[in-house]
């Protein structure tokens, strides 16, 4: 949204402190490592990732999905939702909130059947498992643990127009915007304000194409250790990329997460 | 969790119910708030699987972002499924009512009251980028302070990308912009301010100034009062693709049909009710007019005529307040409370 950042929901509320996610991840932590926890949210940043480019969606929408999502469990549990059906329930409120029309639920459904079957079977040997009313009912939990706030600015944008300020660089704007990506597989949406994001993905692209813009750099009035903070958390994604191989973990770290207890028989 | 806040909110009585939405005065068990509970209605199967409804999404998506004395205040949402309800300051009236009670006078000092609370919530709402784009006198609310308040968000919109079309089938056809009566699919604040500068007339004609039956009827009564555009004062109308050729009109000047309306005034509306959308003042531009800051000065929130139901409400709560405070010396309420 165009309106003012500074006075938004996102930031008035949303920009979470890191004692607060490691209080709230306290109980799933006492089961899993924090980087087998990393590993689960990687994993489902992929799935609505597919899921989106799947539905046609853009990129602004998926990153708003990603980010409900990370909201989520930033206060909850892995167990009190299964993360495989509050995925595509955020793709789905993310797409009525940015405009994009409502995906009709039967489309989303066939797609989650389809992707879950075709990109994710590694991890999931049954076909997925929810149904319309299931996401149905989904919705209203997530927008509640959203505390209504929909609104989320992303690090496009800004991202834009930094690199016009640099000067016109095709080759620079897509690798930052690539890094921009990855970084929804971090937390650092739930920690940092996305100007600041914006030009920690920036610099990570400068030093991969080693582009010196030192100067640049520089003369930007910005607290210069967030944005190491934000580029070390990127930093350490490309780290465990190096030697994670996720079709062979993912199934063992799924059957260990947290599960919500079986619905009772009514 | 949703569950419980149903038995949150007690319903005191029966508002009103529009197209989208059954309106009730409720209370907040925990807090005693009075409070306007909006209850969207679940249209056909079809949209119940759209899980929350787009327009209610819409209001709580803006209203969490917004905050000003003449924006209404979302206070709290709450449901299940397809079933949603929001929770807003409760109002007493509208201007509506307030323009169709015969019992109430309008002065210079309430209009101009009324006007630079519209105009200040706007020019927040348009200075966020967002169009309200279904501004009447029954969206403008009131409480019994003299408060003005926008309301209804289920129209508003974020503006100014160049590339998004948008509807032109926005704004309740008497208080629609001419150019969203051509066709336009890509409009700004201009067309708020029009339906600003509508109200203003109806504020003291005490009926819409341009009650128009059908689109065509309602450009018909617009050109009848402003006179045809043409290419020199509204370059590129042509070009709308709604756009057709009336019958000519010739111009009234408004002093002729507003009468009582002082100069000042009347610059204020004819800034406004301009029909070339470029040319018509923003909501900074009017709060700047003369007419803001000659005399008389805008009557005080407190002073501002209600109709008789609302002041009776106004002394009866005095009256009670009076009562609970003889209560309370009693030790009657007083000890209730402190069961808190």
């Amino acid at each position: 949204m165009a309106g003012n950042f500074w006075q938004s929901s996102h930031h008035q509320q949303w920009l979470l402190d890191k004692q607060d996610l490691i209080r709230e991840r306290k109980h799933d932590l006492s089961i899993l490592s924090e980087e087998e926890y990393q590993k689960i949210f990687i994993f489902f940043s992929s799935v609505i990732q597919t899921l989106g480019e799947q539905l046609k969606l853009r990129q602004q929408v998926i990153a708003t999905a990603t980010v409900y999502f990370k909201r989520f469990y930033a206060r909850n549990s892995l167990k009190c939702i299964d993360p495989l059906l509050l995925a595509p329930t955020c793709i789905f409120l993310a797409s009525k909130v940015e405009e994009f029309g409502v995906i009709s639920n039967s489309r989303l459904i066939s797609t989650c059947q389809t992707v879950i079957k075709n990109k994710f079977n590694y991890a999931y040997l049954q076909e997925f498992p929810y149904r319309t009313n299931h996401i149905l009912e989904c919705e209203f939990y997530l927008l509640e643990n959203l505390d209504c706030c929909l609104i989320v600015y992303q690090p496009y944008r800004p991202l834009l127009q930094l690199v016009q300020d640099i000067g016109h660089e095709e080759q620079l704007l897509t690798l930052a915007w690539r890094v921009v990506n990855d970084s929804l597989r971090t937390d650092v949406s739930l920690l940092y304000p996305p100007y600041q994001i914006a030009i920690g993905c920036l610099q990570i692209a400068c030093v991969i194409l080693q582009k010196d813009q030192k100067a640049w750099f520089a003369e930007l009035n910005v607290d210069i250790e967030k944005i190491q903070e934000i580029a070390r958390y990127i930093i350490n994604l490309f780290e465990l990329w190096k030697t994670y191989d996720e079709k062979k973990e993912i199934q063992g770290l799924l059957s260990k997460m947290p599960k919500p207890k079986p619905a009772q028989q009514r | 969790m949703m569950e419980n806040k149903l038995r949150k909110y007690e319903k005191i009585e029966f508002l009103g119910e529009g197209q989208f939405a059954t309106v009730f005065k409720a209370r907040d068990i925990d807090t005693g708030d009075i409070v306007a509970v909006k209850k969207i209605k679940i249209g056909s199967r079809q949209e119940a699987q759209d899980g929350i409804n787009r327009t209610a999404l819409r209001e709580i998506k803006l209203l969490q972002e917004l905050h000003h004395t003449n924006l209404i205040g979302l206070l709290d949402a709450f449901g299940h499924m397809s079933n949603v309800s929001l929770v807003f300051d409760f109002m007493d009236t509208d201007l509506e009512i307030i323009i169709k009670d015969n019992t109430i006078i309008l002065s210079t000092a309430n209009i101009k009251s009324y006007m630079l609370q519209t105009l200040q919530g706007l020019e927040y709402l348009h200075s966020n980028w967002i169009l309200h784009r279904d501004l009447k006198p029954n969206n403008l609310l009131v409480n019994a302070a003299g408060i003005l308040k926008i309301g209804d968000f289920g129209l508003a919109k974020l503006y100014g990308s160049p590339s998004r079309l948008m509807t032109h089938q926005v704004v309740t056809r008497w208080y629609r912009a001419p150019e969203l009566l051509f066709g336009a699919k890509q409009y700004g604040v201009c067309i708020d301010m029009w339906a600003v500068g509508c109200i203003l007339a109806e504020l003291l004609l005490r009926v819409p100034l341009f009650p128009g039956e059908s689109d065509l009827d309602q450009l018909t009564k617009i050109f009848g009062v402003l006179g045809n555009p043409t290419e020199e004062t509204w370059p590129g109308m042509k070009s709308l693709v709604d756009y057709i050729e009336f019958k000519s009109f010739i111009p009234i000047p408004l002093k002729n049909i507003f009468t009582a309306a002082g100069d000042d005034l009347l610059n204020l509306l004819e800034d406004i009710l301009v029909l070339n959308p470029l040319k018509r003042k923003n909501c900074m531009e009017c709060l700047q007019m003369k007419f803001f800051s000659n005399k008389p000065a805008a009557t005080l929130g407190s002073k501002l005529p209600l109709p008789r139901n609302i002041q009776k409400i106004r002394e009866s709560e005095r009256t009670s307040l009076k009562r609970k405070l003889v209560d309370a010396a009693d030790g009657g309420i007083l000890s209730k409370r402190l069961l808190f």
